[in-house]
């Protein structure tokens, strides 16, 4: 365990890949874990934050997993474990 | 005895992914051909059509509703499954699947290919948008990934009709094999390795491009900006209604006016030649009238949808949407509510979490549904001035435009009332994919504009028409005797039940012809305008029952503080029947049906009558 908190995709800096190196899928409702994983997200992948909310707040977040595009709240990216970028 | 009977043609279903391009090849395959009905006891829609080898033998496609997985998480994608297992109800096990793959994004799509492939039903592979992906600086062999996965693929541009005679003649040859291998069913993890590999094995060279929709994206999905354009889309689709319009609508008014007059020629005077004229022709005539605008606002809803952004708009909404207590996710159904709720509270079914889901239902019928528009339409054009404000900027277009903000306003307040009484619950979520951009093909714009349209014919053609006959014989009997100066409409049935209702709307500054409409208008809202237009035919001496001729009716008998009511009043009610059958089916049940009604009413009551003193306090009543 880190002594830090890691680092987590909501808090991932646009445009700067990273790989996803634990996933806390107890913090997420099953229907929804099914869903991202679904969408490619788990241990393993690269992802990159494309665009983060809009004039209202700061959530959505784009995420890119592999060639595809999803959105997600930060509620649920926190729950990704990321390798920070190099 | 039995007669032998005729071969049953094959039938095929076409599955994919969300996204893949699923709906355009199914066009592709059928052209017009198609039927839409629902599948009984659910509200999803079936979609089926037929298509024609090359050497004239007929298939029957249906198109079954884009899923990532055999796992549903939505009624629609239930449908997927069960059809594909053989046990929905109303519907034969399919003879084979196309299954439609995102050449762009292998790695995903190709779970599902051998998620299906476990069925043991036989599969050609269509590899779709392969245009795209080599765009993208993806170059893929077709024939790898055919012998790797062990069923036909078939690279397509389904928007483009490329590679049609090559997917069906596979589909041929899979047909007469027969069955096909079952795969083994392995586990999801173990999908997503054996996916990434196919598509590894596949891939012969892949640049990494930074590509359109990224570019796009930037400037669509900006935080400000993104905002900006959306609302300026919303503004030009708005404007484009009223403007573009009013040729045809002029049009179609002469039409029905000719066809009026003909009748009027043909038939001796009497009951049934007002029947004809005076209820029926004056009553859908006037609706009809509305077409055009009706189709300019679908045309926009489609060309969104098939373009990509729709998604985009959901992920901009969403922040606002948040805040009560909604999803971007909500932001689709509500935008589709602006053509027609029923649709809107259909397309909830995507929304995974109950409460949200709930909510989103209840508040779908204060977006400004098409069949408002007419009514909108004839007021405005009756009292607000056709002067310019500023460049391109009418003054009518600006307050229909208006009118739209404040069915959208008084929607978000519902909404976090009711997620803080009576849809209390956790925060909703959004999950949803940003598909890459796409320029949509006329064709399809135009079958799915041609569907929409004719609901709506036929909508004329039944309920409107119905409710307008029965609106004019109530209306017009009892005769006032022969040489009273009785006016005919106050001497009718329908005129005693609206001085009945007059009673409970004058404080709100409604009168007698509005508690006339009100009534009709429940069975749909456009009616209230043929109810409006109705009973002046019956009323007047001159026969020209046209939307033009109801206009001026309109601005010397209201006063501008009672059209304004009135505008008011439409923009919270009053619900039309098809929108209650459709809530009480989506919910279960009558409760939230009854109270969507009820608070419903409610707003529209107090909303009108405040905008009512308000206009007489400025002195305009």
């Amino acid at each position: 365990m880190h002594s830090t908190a890691p680092l987590t995709l909501d808090r991932l800096g646009l445009g700067r890949p990273a790989r996803i190196i634990a996933v806390d899928w107890a913090a997420l409702v099953p229907a929804e874990a099914r869903r991202l994983r679904e969408f490619g997200l788990n241990v393993g992948v690269e992802v990159e934050a494309l665009h983060r909310g809009s004039l209202f707040s700061r959530d959505p977040l784009a995420v890119r997993v592999g060639r595809m595009r999803v959105m997600l709240r930060a509620a649920h990216a926190a729950a990704f474990m990321l390798e920070p970028p190099a | 005895m039995s007669v032998a009977a005729p071969l049953a043609a094959p039938l095929v279903a076409v599955v994919g992914n969300p996204n893949a391009g699923k709906s355009s090849l199914f066009n592709a395959l059928t052209g017009a051909r198609q039927k839409i009905g629902n599948y009984p006891g659910v509200t999803v829609e079936r979609h089926s059509g037929r298509g024609r080898f090359a050497d004239g033998r007929v298939i029957d496609f249906i198109d079954l509703p884009g899923t990532y997985s055999l796992t549903p998480s939505s009624p629609d994608e239930a449908v997927t499954h069960d059809v594909l297992m053989g046990r929905q109800a109303g519907e034969r096990r399919p003879d084979a699947m196309i299954v439609v793959v995102d050449a762009g994004n292998l790695p995903h799509h190709l779970r599902f290919v051998l998620e299906l492939l476990t069925l043991g039903l036989p599969v050609v592979v269509a590899l779709n948008m392969v245009d795209m992906a080599e765009r993208d600086g993806l170059i893929l062999d077709v024939d790898r990934l055919a012998k790797a996965l062990g069923v036909p693929v078939v690279a397509t541009v389904a928007v483009r009709r490329r590679g049609l005679e090559a997917l069906l003649e596979s589909l041929d040859s899979i047909l007469m094999a027969g069955h096909q291998q079952t795969a083994i069913s392995i586990s999801h993890e173990q999908r997503a390795v054996a996916a990434d590999q196919l598509a590894r094995q596949a891939t012969i060279s892949e640049t990494s491009t930074r590509g359109w929709t990224r570019a796009i994206d930037s400037v669509l999905l900006h935080p400000f900006w993104g905002i900006l354009i959306l609302l300026g889309i919303l503004f030009v689709m708005f404007q484009a209604v009223f403007t573009l319009a009013q040729a045809p609508i002029d049009i179609i008014a002469d039409e029905v006016m000719a066809l009026s007059d003909w009748v009027k020629s043909a038939l001796l005077p009497g009951f049934w030649r007002d029947l004809v004229t005076d209820g029926a022709i004056a009553g859908v005539g006037a609706v009809i009238a509305f077409l055009p605008q009706i189709l300019i606002l679908f045309f926009f809803i489609l060309l969104l949808e098939a373009s990509g952004y729709m998604a985009r708009a959901a992920f901009l909404m969403d922040g606002l949407m948040a805040r009560v207590g909604l999803s971007g996710r909500g932001f689709i159904p509500l935008l589709s509510s602006f053509a027609c709720a029923v649709p809107g509270i259909m397309a909830t079914r995507a929304i995974a979490d109950p409460k949200d889901r709930l909510t989103t239902i209840l508040i779908a019928p204060l977006m400004t549904c098409s069949a408002r528009l007419p009514v909108y339409a004839i007021i405005i054009s009756a009292f607000i001035p056709a002067r310019s404000v500023g460049p391109g900027v009418g003054l009518q277009g600006l307050v229909l435009f208006c009118l739209y903000l404040a069915g959208i306003a008084a929607a978000l307040l519902a909404a976090l009332a009711l997620r803080r009484t009576v849809t209390r619950g956790v925060g909703a979520s959004l999950l949803m994919e940003l598909p890459r951009y796409q320029w949509p093909r006329l064709d399809d714009l135009m079958l799915g504009l041609w569907q929409r349209a004719w609901v709506f014919l036929r909508r004329a053609g039944t309920i409107i028409f119905a409710t307008t006959i029965i609106l004019w014989l109530l209306l017009s009997f009892p005769r006032v005797p022969a040489g009273s100066s009785a006016n005919p409409l106050e001497y009718s049935v329908g005129g005693h039940i609206a001085s009945g209702i007059e009673v409970v709307v004058r404080p709100i500054g409604f009168n007698h012809d509005i508690a006339i409409a009100l009534l009709p208008a429940m069975a749909a809202r456009e009616v209230a305008v043929s109810a409006l237009a109705t009973a002046y035919a019956i009323e007047g001496s001159d026969d020209d029952a046209t939307a033009n001729a109801l206009q001026h009716r309109l601005s010397a008998r209201w006063s501008l503080a009672t059209a304004l009511a009135f505008l008011a009043w439409f923009v919270f009610a009053p619900q039309c029947i098809s929108t209650i059958a459709v809530t009480r089916r989506e919910t279960n049940g009558w409760k939230w049906p009854a109270f969507m009604v009820g608070y419903l009413f409610a707003l529209a009551y107090g909303a009108a009558g405040a905008t009512y003193w308000v206009a007489v306090a400025f002195g305009l009543g």
